[in-house]
């Protein structure tokens, strides 16, 4: 494997916790275990893509809730869950919430390595897909007040003349901020400069 | 004349041999010998008696020289000979008191014949001894018709005890069998983890044999944590089969703070997944009681689910539930549950304990009537009273056995 991979494990019972631990090193993975979300909490989680094997059932806390408070704290690590006695309810609402498997013990090697594939795949996209949107978000923040409006006219649709007149400035004003804000995007046409800005406004609305 | 308390006691003792031949008689069961023989020895007594009582008489006319002849031992021949042997031997006595009444005492002396003077008193004691008989015949049988009765009564009573009894064990079975349903999802959880282990641990082990170059000391270490996760679900699977699996009540000397903390270990995981905490307060000193192990745990079971359904229904409450063991008294040992639920409720608090009570949706309310069943079957008390700190609190007694005290 050329790449890093981390796997966090997270589950109370220590001959389980072990025995993963075991498991994902024997096929190459780097792993980290805990007993419990406490723990894991207090961990800095690594560059390179990972992902966490959470049990559901915990002394004093829910490996649900723990899921959600995850969630609302923007760390989003994909999970996988794994338990003694899910049951259907269970199972569906972790999946809505974004896991990427619900696997009842005792599982196959099968199953979970092609759980952590997928989850280590999921988190590959999420990170590059963060990771350009970081780089137009800087590239946003350059933008004068100015441009911005600009920016958000000229993506509507409107004509440079359009542009000025809405503004209240000259036509070859507002085409050397066009062309600046091309410039300081980036951007080599006016679709991608539309593709840009709907990435934008999505990870501001969300 | 012999005062009658005594005599009659000392017969009743030893009627039963007769009188249950009577009844044979009776049934025609026995063989003609049986009751012939049975017959003879009523009879047999009967003369033996009259004859002793003939000795007496004249010992008694000869050393005191009554102006009357004394003739009451008489009567007394009677009564006892109607008492053992019925009326037919009664009878026999009479008739044999009589003649020899006639012969001996009636005037003239020595002769069959009677003058008319002593006719009458004749006729007055042949009377008498006949009421005699009749009286003591008659009381023997309906004392024996009352000693019938109570036998039967007996009967009817430890038959109905038994099936009580049982219906009692199989509610008790069933209650455990719906303690055991509540539970599945424990039971599951205690044997996935090992096996989960087992499982993985294998893979793992697989894995590092295919290795190139394969991981030996890896591999090793797999298999040792395969034996040990193997032995830890066997241990699981014994300590289920313990708790649950004995269906014959077999008392024993047991040690009830390891009992508790048995069942603890046991609902751990129930009681982690409500987000309750179970904490203990056993006093260290605590004498072995003399009951059943199984049964006093379902006791324990019931109490503690009750603790935990209480709990699931009450917020922003504290979720603990702690059970304690002391002793009390110097005789017995308690027993506690407390919760800090909603508590009990003063409408409903005297039906608790009543079969098929219940304030769950589910329950079918057999689990407090059982317990306090079982616990008076071991001479002990359970109750229930306000927690102080607001809940419920359940408490037992179980009597600290004779050889303890010793």
């Amino acid at each position: 494997m050329t790449e890093r991979f981390t796997i966090f494990v997270v589950d109370d019972d220590e001959s389980v916790r072990r025995a993963l631990g075991n498991l994902l090193e024997s096929v190459g993975f780097e792993v980290q275990l805990f007993g419990s979300t406490e723990q894991f909490r207090g961990v800095e989680l690594p560059n390179n893509p990972s992902c966490l094997i959470l049990d559901v059932r915990f002394p004093g806390a829910n490996g649900l809730d723990f899921q959600q408070s995850l969630h609302q704290a923007g760390i989003h690590i994909p999970i996988i869950f794994i338990t003694a006695h899910g049951d259907v309810p269970m199972a569906s609402r972790a999946l809505r919430a974004g896991a990427i498997e619900f696997l009842m013990k005792p599982f196959q090697k099968g199953e979970l390595l092609a759980a952590i594939e997928q989850a280590l795949e999921r988190d590959r996209v999420r990170r590059s897909q963060h990771e350009e949107l970081s780089i137009l978000q800087v590239r946003f923040a350059e933008l004068t007040s100015r441009e911005r409006e600009v920016l958000g006219l000229v993506v509507s649709g409107l004509t440079n003349k359009e542009i000025g007149n809405r503004l209240g400035i000259s036509e070859v004003t507002t085409k050397m901020h066009r062309g600046q804000v091309m410039r300081k995007m980036n951007a080599f046409s006016l679709a991608e400069l539309v593709r840009m800005s709907d990435k934008l406004s999505s990870a501001n609305s969300r | 004349m012999s005062p009658p308390s005594p005599s009659t006691g000392s017969l009743a003792t030893a009627t039963p041999a007769p009188g249950s031949e009577t009844d044979s008689r009776a049934g025609l069961h026995l063989p003609r010998f049986g009751a012939l023989w049975a017959k003879a020895i009523d009879y047999g007594t009967a003369a033996l008696l009259v004859i002793l009582a003939l000795l007496a008489s004249l010992g008694i006319q000869h050393l005191f020289d009554f102006p009357y002849p004394f003739l009451f031992l008489f009567f007394g021949a009677v009564m006892v000979s109607a008492w053992i042997g019925g009326m037919g031997a009664g009878l026999f006595a009479v008739l044999l008191s009589t003649l020899s009444v006639d012969y001996f005492f009636v005037p003239p002396f020595y002769s069959w014949q009677i003058s008319t003077t002593a006719e009458t008193y004749f006729v007055a004691f042949v009377l008498c001894a006949l009421v005699a008989s009749w009286i003591s015949s008659a009381k023997k049988r309906s004392e024996q018709a009352l000693q019938e009765a109570r036998d039967q009564l007996e009967i009817k009573v430890s038959e109905r005890t038994a099936a009580l009894m049982q219906t009692q064990a199989d509610l008790a079975r069933l209650s455990r069998a719906l303690s055991m349903g509540e539970l599945t999802a424990s039971i599951a959880h205690e044997i996935s983890q090992p096996l989960t282990a087992v499982v993985t641990n294998g893979d793992a082990c697989i894995q590092w044999l295919s290795a190139n170059p394969p991981n030996l000391e890896k591999a090793r270490q797999s298999t040792e944590k395969i034996v040990q996760d193997g032995t830890r679900a066997g241990a699981v699977v014994a300590r289920i089969r313990a708790l649950f699996k004995k269906e014959e009540p077999v008392k024993d000397w047991v040690n009830v703070n390891e009992t508790i903390e048995e069942l603890v270990e046991f609902l751990r995981h129930e009681a982690s997944s409500r987000q309750i905490s179970i904490r203990t307060q056993l006093i260290p000193t605590l004498p072995l009681v003399n009951v059943d192990r199984v049964q006093l745990q379902q006791v324990v079971l019931n109490l503690v689910m009750n603790a935990m359904d209480a709990l699931d229904d009450a917020v922003g409450k504290k979720r603990e539930i702690v059970i304690r063991s002391t002793t009390s008294g110097g005789n017995e040992i308690l027993v506690s549950v407390e919760d800090c639920g909603p508590g009990l409720n003063p409408d409903t608090i005297d039906k608790i304990f009543d079969p098929f009570f219940t304030t769950k949706p589910q329950g079918i309310g057999v689990g407090l009537s059982i317990s306090r069943s079982i616990i008076e079957s071991h001479e002990g008390r359970l109750w229930s009273s306000p927690n102080p700190n607001g809940g419920a609190i359940f408490q037992f007694t179980l009597p600290i056995g004779r050889q303890e005290l010793r």
